[in-house]
């Protein structure tokens, strides 16, 4: 009885410590980010929203979280579809190179980002690419496609694929099939690849340092920029903010499914 | 389920009556890289028949359905639906209802969507679908359903479910790849005379594929035995039974006593079948029916069935024989008693013996 409390006491402090360590940089970035000093400072000594304002006052705060913004959605669009085709492919396909396709693909995930934004740049230097919106798109829906393949494979490999089998013998064509049956049926991976697309792409910085540039940059850039020339507290607004925004996105993610439970808990 | 549903349901299903379409199977072959599936099969189902495609696993009998069904392609051969050749003709194009062990209904569907989805694809109008689709839900008794999910339900309502989604468009026949596999007995026992009464009322042509041979004796028209993709013999559920072509059909339905070799009179590559309800037993030594084959035996075990007894016989080769007896009969058999075992002549069957290899 008395070792059982002490494992479970242990476990506790445990999981305890390590949500802190993993949350830790909140307790930092928030308060500092109401800090009335001109510099990042901690712990911070007067309350003050100054550097919200100086956030929404900033055109190249503004125009980075536009772009961001829009690279963002573009990179969800592209890579969902080209990872979606990617894992059926995949999982599906019967054909002598499979290994090394799917290698090619979920390559992006083992070679470092430097490398790959080193190269990227020597490449779209010559054909006019860097500090354009399409540049980004490009590399980041790269890098943002394994994580598509992986959710939406894990999802394909278990779905029954007598269901198709069922729904052609219906009627159902092949496209028919896959959008009414298949693509339900692995939509919540669908969403979270979606959704790890788009963080991947809102979050870039290393390959994004090498295409920015004065005239287009992205968010995360911003930031880096904002803390390497000068000691900038605006970061700490604006990381403040991408915080809430995070932590809006993943709630609503988890009330739908909530809401879903709920709703075939009630049929039932 | 409720006890006015009989006349509204035979109506209903009346109106969802197809007419029925032969099915023609010409030496198809369909071979994987080890082994031959179907082994140049030939078959023609009648119009409107009820046939079962009987077999082990392994035998076949499921990829031959899935070629008829269009998901698999056959390496040669053809099938022809209702004279149609459809052997090039993708499944969504064959008009043929599908009915699978695990049911596969679609889950992000209530029940009614799931009736629905083949006559949606097919562009009829939203009033005919709603009648259609309650129609087929009232013939599976599950009208009240509609608005579950598939995980809602049973096993059994699942299948009955599926059952309706295939007959709803009307199909040229039904295929079945051993629809009640994943059911236990008894509700296998109910819904097999649901199906076959379905398939009275509806008189489409049934294709079902089962290893269950009395499933297959139960419900078919005709029985197609396979064996390691090849076709053994079709017939009738009676002549199967009481005249099968060759040992392993007479094994694989129902029990039988094989007797092999010489001393019994019987030639290298033959079988001798008896079926056990045609054996009898007498005390050893007491007058037998002229003219009956006998062997005597000690009794091994006695079995009370209910409904008679089933009684083993050792042989004085080491062998067993198996009989079927009434409970009340001249003679009780109990374990040790010697006995002799005999039978008419006209129940003893000469067959080709095919399971030497």
């Amino acid at each position: 009885m008395n070792t059982k409390l002490l494992c479970r006491g242990s476990l506790v402090v445990l999981v305890v410590l390590t949500a802190l360590y993993l949350v830790a940089p909140v307790f930092f970035v928030i308060p500092t980010s109401f800090n009335d000093s001109s510099f990042l400072e901690f712990p911070p000594k007067a309350f003050s929203t100054r550097w919200y304002e100086a956030y929404f006052q900033d055109p190249a705060w503004i125009n980075a979280t536009l772009n961001s913004l829009q690279i963002g959605v573009w990179v969800t669009i592209l890579s969902v579809i080209l990872g979606t085709a990617a894992a059926l492919a995949m999982v599906r396909g019967r054909y002598p190179v499979k290994a090394l396709v799917s290698g090619l693909v979920l390559a992006p995930v083992l070679v470092p980002y430097v490398i790959i934004g080193l190269a990227v740049y020597a490449v779209f230097l010559k054909i006019g690419l860097t500090q354009s919106i399409l540049g980004f798109v490009l590399v980041h829906t790269a890098l943002a496609v394994p994580f598509v393949v992986i959710n939406v494979s894990a999802a394909l490999v278990s779905f029954d694929e007598r269901l198709e089998m069922a729904a052609m013998s219906l009627g159902a064509n092949r496209v028919t099939t896959f959008l009414r049956i298949t693509l339900p049926c692995i939509a919540p991976s669908v969403a979270a690849g979606a959704l790890f697309a788009f963080i991947t792409s809102f979050d870039e910085v290393v390959t994004s340092v090498f295409l920015a540039g004065p005239d287009v940059s992205t968010l995360p850039v911003q930031m880096w920029s904002g803390v390497r020339v000068q000691i900038d507290p605006t970061v700490a607004a604006v990381s403040t903010m991408l915080l809430l925004v995070t932590l809006a996105l993943f709630a609503s993610a988890g009330l739908v499914r909530l809401f879903r439970a709920r709703r075939l808990a009630k049929v039932a | 389920m409720s006890q006015n549903t009989s006349t509204s349901t035979s109506t209903s299903t009346s109106a969802l009556a197809g007419t029925g379409v032969s099915i023609d199977i010409r030496n198809v072959v369909k071979r994987y890289k080890s082994m031959t599936a179907v082994d140049d099969v030939s078959l023609s189902i009648e119009p409107g028949e009820f046939l079962t495609l009987l077999g082990s696993s392994g035998s076949g009998k499921s990829t031959l359905l899935n070629i008829i069904a269009g998901f698999i392609s056959a390496d040669s051969g053809a099938i022809e639906v209702g004279g149609k050749d459809l052997t090039k003709v993708p499944p969504y194009r064959r008009d043929l209802g599908m009915v699978f062990q695990h049911y596969a209904l679609f889950p992000h569907m209530s029940v009614w969507d799931n009736v629905a989805f083949p006559l949606k694809r097919r562009r009829i109008s939203k009033a005919q679908v709603a009648e259609r689709v309650q129609r087929a839900l009232d013939v599976v008794e599950l009208g009240h359903l509609g608005k579950r999910r598939p995980t809602q339900l049973s096993g059994g309502q699942q299948q009955r479910v599926a059952l309706a989604r295939a007959i709803v468009f009307q199909p040229q026949a039904l295929l079945m790849d051993e629809p009640l596999g994943a059911l236990d007995k008894r509700l296998r026992e109910q819904l097999q005379l649901e199906i076959k009464r379905l398939h009275r009322e509806l008189g489409t042509t049934f294709v079902f594929v089962t290893h269950d041979q009395e499933e297959a004796l139960a419900m078919s028209d005709r029985i197609a035995v396979l064996r390691d993709g090849a076709l053994v013999q079709v017939g009738t559920p009676v002549e199967l039974y009481e005249r099968p072509a060759s040992r392993y059909t007479a094994e694989f339905l129902g029990e039988s006593n094989i007797f092999t070799g010489r001393n019994h009179g019987v030639d290298e590559g033959s079988a001798l079948v008896v079926r056990p309800e045609h054996v009898r037993l007498s005390a050893v030594g007491s007058a037998l029916p002229t003219g009956h084959n006998a062997v005597d035996g000690v009794v091994r075990e006695v079995v009370y069935l209910g409904s008679g007894l089933r009684v083993e016989v050792a042989l004085p080769d080491g062998r067993h024989l198996i009989t079927r007896s009434e409970v009340r009969g001249a003679l009780t058999p109990s374990p040790g008693l010697p006995v002799a075992a005999h039978w008419h002549p006209e129940h003893a069957l000469v067959v080709r013996d095919d399971t030497a290899a």
